[in-house]
């Protein structure tokens, strides 16, 4: 014990800011939304204990809460699979000596930086709007597009391509990965004459698996968390129709909207156990696909 | 400071004393603070803080801090601050929250200020009643308004209507829409389907008010569905603006079919037909909700727009309510308030505003006028739970526009859910 501290002690003050934030601005709030939960308090009058009702009425009366649910995990199944795919896809291309290759890998990132603020959300809502900029390329070409936001059965997957736009933290990572799987494996391969798609099923994706797996927790819990698109794309309220009633955007309303703060804390908690699950799951399945370089087996 | 003489003191002193009974503050303290909070737009805010202006100038010695944000947020921010008990002590509240907000013990009564620093002595009695809960005065209107149809009439006169726009019938409405969309290019009106407070004008012609006085829905399914339904007609017939127009919820004013000029008509509140106008390069009429014919009840109210209340966390009443006071009775700062927030409540005030009307505005009284026989008694207010309602109706209501349900299986759907919203919300 005494060991322990005195060798970890740097680290510890270190962390004390982070540690202070955390124990002042963050537990307190988070303890608190557990007892509210188990409320009913509109921010006026005091909040009322009644038990398990919040969560009684989620589960067996609020339609809208599993429909929030559907929107949400067809998000997630499209937009992480999509952004990962891409991020791997940009990152393989620039993993090449090229000398303005920093150029390319800004440009590349720059999505990211911009993805998730208002502007870009609005500007979403400009290019797929009925009269906007993809329907009018697609006229060029004798197509009519549909009308991709004010239509339930497009709006989702117009956030999904916003999504896989955004591809620039998990491409930085991959490219990192990527520089670490050593080049005489390559090397080797191509002696053998093994194909490039055979070098990536057998060499680069193995190698990558960490990685992978890293960037698939990350991206999954942020996927869950998607919000101010949602919300900018459909003007707060998950229209038209609910179909961008992403889970995020429904607990707002609940909470800021409505003022059930009792309610928008359960669903708050519901949601992290959503999140914590997935992420267990990928973890259990982890020891079947990812395989660490220093591990001998 | 300046000095006062002994008799100013004097005199400040006696006045003070005859004037009320409240502790008599020093009238020259110089941290005596009220805070302002309203919900406003760009040209509200102008006006408010020039207001504030005059008022600090009137009174030196009271500082007021005025605090402004968008509708959307305002609600928001206002249980944030209820929930604080850091609540401004002034507030702007609207007719929809005001039972609740007094319910929940966030405001004080106004009666004892009444011909006690807060003079109601020329004040409509009709504005100054949609105020009162359980008996008492908690919210001091300071604006009416009402259901407009605001009209381009250069599209109407090339589509030769000679409609009686104050008068009209539903059947008349669609063949002036029908007119338009034939002899112009543009469409005869905005699709009003996904707009809850026109389907609830439809309603009380038919004879029911939305909501009874115990929060239950009283408007039935057949209500909605033929108000769907009609709308669904112009739909089909191209008379009136697409789904895809109408489907884009809470849009602001520069996206409206008449300021596009894509539509003869987008309808809006009385208190908006000045920015309308603004924005128009056409001259504008107005209009009313086209009423039933032999219907057994009018559509349209009179609606307080905006109030201004007293809160549970005012820190110095005294002050606030002679704030509220120059805001109604004080012509320098009712000149430049003008009709931005609604018709103001008192005669006197808006005889000494008719001289200086721009063309909008007169626009906005003289509609005033010719509505006042022609409109229902004020409902009662909606119960809580009313905006998860309107949400529920724009969002069933897509649906239809969308022809993804038909009008009477959706509107039997609307009904059931805003039974249950209200009832939740209890």
């Amino acid at each position: 014990m005494k060991r322990f501290f005195k060798r970890n002690a740097p680290a510890y003050v270190f962390l004390t800011p982070w540690f202070i934030g955390f124990f002042l601005l963050a537990l307190g709030p988070i303890l608190a939304s557990l007892y509210l939960s188990f409320t009913r308090y509109d921010m006026v009058a005091d909040p009322r204990w009644v038990g398990l009702d919040n969560y009684e009425y989620m589960f067996e009366r609020d339609r809208r809460f599993w429909k929030a649910l559907e929107v949400t995990f067809t998000y997630v199944a499209l937009a992480v699979p999509a952004r990962l795919a891409m991020a791997l896809g940009v990152a393989m291309l620039l993993d090449k000596g090229l000398r303005t290759i920093g150029l390319y890998r800004a440009i590349f990132y720059l999505p990211s930086l911009l993805g998730s603020s208002i502007a870009i959300a609005i500007l979403w809502r400009q290019l797929f709007a009925a009269d906007g900029v993809v329907n009018q390329v697609l006229a060029k070409f004798g197509i009519e597009g549909a009308a991709w936001i004010s239509d339930p059965d497009t709006s989702l997957y117009t956030l999904v391509v916003l999504a896989m736009w955004q591809f620039g933290s998990p491409m930085l990572i991959f490219l990192a990965g990527l520089r670490g799987i050593p080049r005489d494996l390559y090397e080797a391969a191509e002696i053998d004459g093994t194909s490039k798609p055979r070098q990536f099923f057998r060499i680069t994706l193995p190698l990558l698996a960490p990685v992978i797996f890293f960037n698939l927790v990350l991206q999954t819990i942020e996927a869950f968390k998607t919000f101010s698109s949602a919300f900018i794309i459909s003007n707060g309220t998950g229209a038209p129709a609910d179909s961008l009633l992403f889970y995020t955007v429904y607990l707002f309303n609940e909470a800021f909207k409505f003022f059930r703060m009792g309610y928008a804390s359960a669903l708050a908690w519901v949601l992290l156990l959503i999140i914590g699950f997935f992420t267990a799951v990928t973890f259990f399945t982890s020891k079947y696909w990812v395989h660490y370089e220093n591990e001998r087996d | 400071m300046t000095k006062m003489t002994r008799r100013q003191a004097l005199g400040t002193i006696g006045g003070a004393a005859a004037a009320s009974a409240l502790p008599a503050l020093p009238a020259m303290a110089a941290d005596r603070t009220i805070r302002h909070f309203w919900w406003g737009n760009p040209e509200r805010d102008r006006r408010t803080f020039e207001v504030i202006d005059v008022f600090q100038k009137n009174h030196s010695g009271v500082e007021v801090s005025g605090e402004t944000i968008g509708w959307g947020d305002y609600w928001t921010k206002m249980a944030t601050q209820t929930a604080g008990r850091n609540m401004a002590d002034l507030v702007q509240m609207d007719y929809r929250f005001l039972f609740e907000y007094v319910r929940r013990g966030a405001l004080q009564p106004l009666d004892d200020h009444i011909g006690n620093g807060l003079d109601l002595s020329n004040f409509d009695a009709g504005p100054l009643s949609g105020g009162v809960v359980d008996g008492k005065l908690y919210a001091l209107n300071i604006g009416s308004n009402s259901q407009v149809v605001p009209f381009n009439t250069r599209l109407f006169e090339e589509a030769g209507i000679d409609a009686d726009v104050i008068n009209w019938t539903r059947a008349e409405f669609a063949d002036a829409c029908e007119q338009v969309a034939t002899n112009t290019n543009a469409k005869g009106a905005d699709d009003f389907s996904l707009m809850i407070e026109y389907m609830e004008a439809w309603a009380r012609q038919e004879g029911r008010d939305f909501y009874d006085a115990d929060g239950n829905v009283t408007a039935t399914a057949d209500d909605v569905a033929g108000y769907w339904a009609y709308w669904g007609d112009m739909r089909d017939a191209g008379i009136v603006m697409d789904k895809n127009h109408t489907v884009i919820l809470d849009k602001p004013m520069s996206e409206w079919g008449l300021v596009t000029g894509e539509s003869a008509m987008s309808p809006c509140w009385s208190n908006q037909l000045v920015a309308v106008q603004g924005l128009v390069t056409d001259t504008i009429g107005a209009a009313m909700v086209a009423h039933k014919e032999g219907g057994t009840g009018w559509g349209q109210f009179i609606k307080p727009s905006m109030f201004m209340s007293l809160t549970r966390d005012a820190k110095d009443v005294e002050a606030a309510i002679m704030y509220m006071n120059d805001w109604i009775n004080n012509p320098e700062a009712t000149a430049i308030l003008g009709l931005e927030r609604g018709i103001p409540a008192n005669p006197v005030v808006r005889e000494a505003l008719a001289p200086g009307f721009t063309p909008p505005e007169k626009l906005s009284v003289d509609y005033f006028n010719a509505i006042q026989d022609k409109v229902g008694p004020l409902p009662v207010p909606a119960p809580k739970g009313a905006g998860e309602v309107r949400d529920a109706f724009m969002r069933i209501g897509t649906d239809v526009v969308l022809g993804n349900m038909d009008a009477a299986e959706a509107a039997g759907i609307f009904i059931e859910d805003a039974q249950s919203i209200v009832d939740r919300a209890r």
